[in-house]
């Protein structure tokens, strides 16, 4: 049997988590002044084209490199070399200084962004007007509905989670888990921000993958503290979680593992518009298991005993 | 759980589960039907349009597809004006995409893709194959907004003659007490139903909703999706891989209502007046300038409802037709029986509904072959039956005309009381509009009418390439999975191995037969399954591996493996099922997609891994004479610990 001391560093690992979500959430607000655009959320201009055969994925997203424009790039079809380009509205100031660049003989004045930025790309890949399938300045499709109702449902299910751990367990493992849990999102959401990652629907998909998988995580580990701590009151919880940790640790590291495996297949695999899911479930994972041992642990430990004390 | 017998029950729900799924992977076949005009199309243009079906098709499907097409490259003979398309994974995005590409050439509404005779059996040919949602394959997304103003008139116009009549008795001074407050109190129920509560509101869009997904169904749209909006009194309408079809929308939008009004009473005091004015402008051979003629101008230029509407009620001022009266158009055709129908005269109705579409039911067309016409019969509800009944006999010898949507399409006499219940509909119809009106009798009207609030193209959050490579990921990564298992827990990791293709199977025809729309969160949600459930078999191995080397016999350590693993299992499955049934309950769109599969994903994992794993592991150890149960795996070398 293994013998870790786990909870030794308590103190090192609660700082050290703590300084990196409020460092992680400062440079997003400071340095970028918030979570990066995108059209899920905040809404933006989509255009579908079809492109010369001779022209890629790989010139499109050069482009908009080399001018400053933030698009997502999406291949619709690949027989037809369609492709979809969504472009935040964070990128307008851009387009409007680009779309002014045009020689004057081949521009049209137009007023909407959405012109604009169609005359550009027809400008800059030399695309005869029919080849710009459609042109729409769209709105969020899951932003305003999201961040309420996010809330609300991190929340309550926190609130029910901890309800349903404090009957079947103790109360200090379900408040163990919970903050915990807000542990995992709060540093997902930190690094989100910090790599100003663009909210969308498969982030979103990532988010609550990772919370379902955190949550597992964590019970699987207490399950075995509560197992463990069962009649034997006067023993230090310490111990008994170090051992408990040690005895699941081969399981942790068994359905991380696998769960990794997968994920890092979709990354390897080399999906464009799945590397950013693929990604936060990868950081999710680690983070996920990082927390039951080094956060959830400690701080059931700290509450038993800053609540014997009190009766001591 | 030692029984050879429990095996049935596994192999049963993999066997129905089996046939659930079949649909998705058999060969499948779409009738593309051909529209009727166009084999009255010259034959050059007639070439143009199948030639241009025909190089498209050989571009997007000819090679890669695998489908067949039949006939090729010419136009279906007339009697069976359709293509047979045939192959696997013919996709609802594909089918509209092939009608939409050809729209002078295909019927969009009318295509049809067969079910198979699992569909026939099990559904009575309703799809089951799995459905994509529009951030997989993009599509249209509409939202329509409830008009309850517009609502609240026609229902201030179906109550006008019982509020009359009411106000009637309160006003007669000879009228007793009882009969008074009785009254008064029938009139307030009335006016609380003008009045639109939050409540009141999701019921009309309740109704809207089952009328629109009933019409979406007749259309052969493939897997519209169609939800209500509660924060802003609308109904969303997905339709997964179409990108703009107006055609559809006027489909949704359609409020056509059918009723009967009464015409004014039989000296037609006020018709009079109108055709009177128009035939003195006929006389002076100002033709251009009646009224009439106006009116079909505006329809001949397709101004709209709105703009009839006005026009119309702008005649009732200028010839001061009295509040309990409103003017409407008779429509029919002229000559021929193939002249178009255009309003033709104007008739003055009485306001207040007689008979509405409510009730009535069961409309069936069919042709008339004494008149040469077609007619629309229908059976009356009982409530309608007693209503049409006394309707017929305090007015006999008035008019009773027949309004659909804005149109009179016929006011005949009333000659005799009539009872029984069934009635018929004869105007000048052609046999789609005898179709139509028969459809809009059998499934209502939709209550309120409906505006669209926005309307947009949304494509999919993903493209084909990162589907295609996804896909290629997820079954690499569930392979690579698989492989460590068995590398890892040898018997065991096969054991688990089996019981996650079992779950996985058992959840896609869950999802399947509850009609679920797969989206991108969905399919993450099934990852997080797939997780959960490697993740419950993991911790069952620990369990029976700590007992093996606590020196128990290994039938023991199984059963005791599992015994200990249960509530570990049990407390982090139901933690994340709370969660997940609160997602959705609360959450909406991407939330609740994920939320469903990973909630039916927690059902199906506790059972594979609770049930079905334990039941091949106590086979496998107490009757196929297992002895050594070796659950170490093969690259750490360390020796299993003896067991008795």
């Amino acid at each position: 049997m293994y013998n870790i001391n786990f909870t030794k560093y308590k103190y090192f690992t609660l700082s050290i988590s703590f300084l990196v979500i409020v460092f992680g959430f400062v440079v997003t607000f400071s340095k970028y002044g918030g979570f990066a655009h995108s059209l899920d959320f905040n809404g933006g201009l989509r255009t579908v084209v079809e492109l010369p055969k001779d022209k890629s994925r790989t010139d499109l997203e050069s482009y908009f490199q080399s001018k400053k424009i933030e698009a997502v790039v999406i291949l619709l079809e690949k027989e037809k070399n369609i492709f979809q380009l969504d472009v935040g509205l964070g990128s307008l100031s851009t387009i409007e200084t680009l779309y002014k660049e045009i020689p004057e003989e081949k521009r049209e004045t137009s007023t909407s962004a959405i012109d604009r930025f169609v005359q550009l790309l027809r400008f800059e890949f030399s695309l005869p007007k029919e080849k710009v399938l459609s042109a729409d300045q769209v709105g969020a499709v899951v932003g305003g509905e999201l961040t309420e109702v996010g809330i609300t449902l991190l929340l309550t299910t926190l609130g029910i989670i901890l309800l349903y751990l404090s009957i079947r367990s103790q109360f200090k493992f379900a408040l163990a888990s919970a903050i915990a849990l807000v542990h995992d999102i709060l540093m997902t959401l930190a690094l989100i921000g910090f790599l100003q990652i663009k909210p969308s629907v498969p982030i979103i998909a990532a988010l609550l993958t990772l919370l379902g998988y955190s949550i597992n995580d964590k019970i699987v580990v207490f399950d075995r503290i509560r197992e463990n701590a069962h009649g034997k009151d006067n023993l230090a919880l310490s111990n008994i979680i170090n051992v408990s940790i040690s005895q699941t640790l081969g399981r942790t590291i068994n359905t991380s593992f696998t769960t990794m495996i997968s994920v890092v297949a979709i990354i390897v695999g080399g999906a464009a518009e799945l590397y950013d899911f693929a990604f936060i479930l990868l950081f999710g994972v680690i983070v996920g298991t990082y927390s039951s041992i080094y956060i959830a642990a400690p701080i059931s430990e700290i509450y038993d005993r800053l609540r014997k004390k009190r009766f001591a | 759980m030692q029984s050879y017998r429990l095996l049935l029950l596994p192999f049963f729900i993999l066997v129905v589960s089996f046939t659930i799924l079949y649909p998705n992977f058999a060969d499948r076949t779409l009738k593309v039907v051909v529209r009727e005009d166009v084999y009255s199309l010259p034959e050059a243009e007639q070439k143009t349009v199948v030639g241009g079906l025909f190089e498209r098709w050989e571009n997007d499907y000819g090679k890669s597809s695998g489908w067949t097409i039949e006939p090729k490259g010419t136009l279906p003979p007339k009697e069976n004006p359709f293509y047979t398309v045939k192959g696997r994974f013919i996709t609802s995005a594909k089918i509209n995409q092939i009608s939409q590409e050809n729209q002078s050439l295909v019927n969009e509404g009318k295509n049809k893709l067969e079910p198979t005779w699992i569909e026939d059996m099990i559904r009575g040919g309703k799809s089951l194959s799995i459905k994509l949602g529009l951030d997989l394959q993009g599509g249209m997304r509409v939202v329509l907004k409830g008009d309850f103003e517009d609502y609240t008139a026609k229902l201030r116009d179906l109550y006008a003659k019982e509020i009359a009549e009411l106000n009637l008795t309160l006003n007669n001074p000879l009228a007793k007490p009882e009969e008074k407050e009785k009254a008064q109190n029938r009139l307030s129920e009335i006016e609380s139903s003008f009045d639109l509560s939050p409540m009141r509101k999701i019921v009309e869009l309740e109704k809207a909703k089952m009328i629109i997904d009933n019409r979406l169904t007749t259309q052969n749209l493939t897997e519209p999706q169609v939800r209500i909006q509660k924060e802003q009194d609308a109904i969303e309408v997905s339709l997964p891989g179409v990108s703009n079809s107006a055609a559809i929308l006027e489909i949704l939008q359609n409020t056509e209502t059918v009723e009967y009004r009464l015409e004014e009473p039989n000296s037609f005091t006020y018709k009079k007046i109108i055709s009177d004015s128009e035939s003195r402008l006929m006389d002076l051979g100002q033709r251009e300038k009646t009224d009439i003629f106006l009116f079909q101008e505006l329809v001949k230029n397709k101004a709209g409802k709105k703009a009839q509407d006005e026009f119309l009620a702008g005649l009732e001022k200028k010839y001061n037709i009295p509040k309990d009266y409103k003017v409407y158009a008779m429509w029919a055709r002229g000559n021929s029986a193939k002249s178009t129908l255009l309003p033709r005269s104007f008739v003055v109705l009485e306001r207040k509904i007689a008979l509405s579409g409510n009730d009535m039911t069961n409309a069936q067309p069919s042709y008339n072959s004494n008149s040469y016409g077609w007619m629309v019969s229908f059976t009356l509800t009982p409530n309608g039956a007693e209503k049409f009944f006394d309707l017929t006999s305090e007015n006999r010898g008035r008019n009773l005309a027949i309004v659909w949507g804005d149109k009179v399409i016929s006011n005949p006499v009333i000659n005799d009381p009539i009872a029984g219940g069934r009635a018929e509909i004869s105007g000048s119809f052609s046999e789609q509009e005898a179709i139509r009106l028969a459809n809009v009798i059998s499934e209502g009207a939709l209550p309120i009418p409906l505006s669209v609030l926005e309307m947009r193209f949304i494509g999919p959050t993903l493209g084909i390439e990162s589907i295609e490579v996804g896909v290629k990921a997820v079954a690499i990564g569930f392979f690579l999975v698989m492989v460590y298992m068995i590398l890892y827990y040898r018997l065991g990791g096969l054991i688990a191995d089996l019981s996650l293709l079992v779950n996985i199977i058992i959840l896609a025809a869950l999802l399947t037969l509850m009609d679920f729309t797969l989206t991108l969160p969905g399919i993450a949600g099934i990852i997080l399954t797939a997780g959960m459930a490697v993740d419950a078999n993991v911790i069952i191995y620990e369990r029976i591996r700590e007992e093996i080397e606590e020196g128990r016999a290994l039938s023991i350590a199984v059963t005791r493996g599992f015994e200990n693993a249960f509530w570990t299992i049990m407390d982090a499955n139901v933690t994340t099922l709370i969660a997940g049934i609160l997602m959705i309950r609360l959450g909406n769109g991407p939330i609740k997609g994920f939320a469903i599969t990973l909630c039916w994903g927690i059902v199906t994992t506790l059972f594979t891994s609770l049930f079905l794993s334990r039941l091949f592991m106590e086979l496998t150890v107490n009757r196929f004479g297992v002895h050594h149960l070796n659950l170490r795996p093969f690259f750490f070398g360390k020796k299993e610990g003896k067991h008795v």
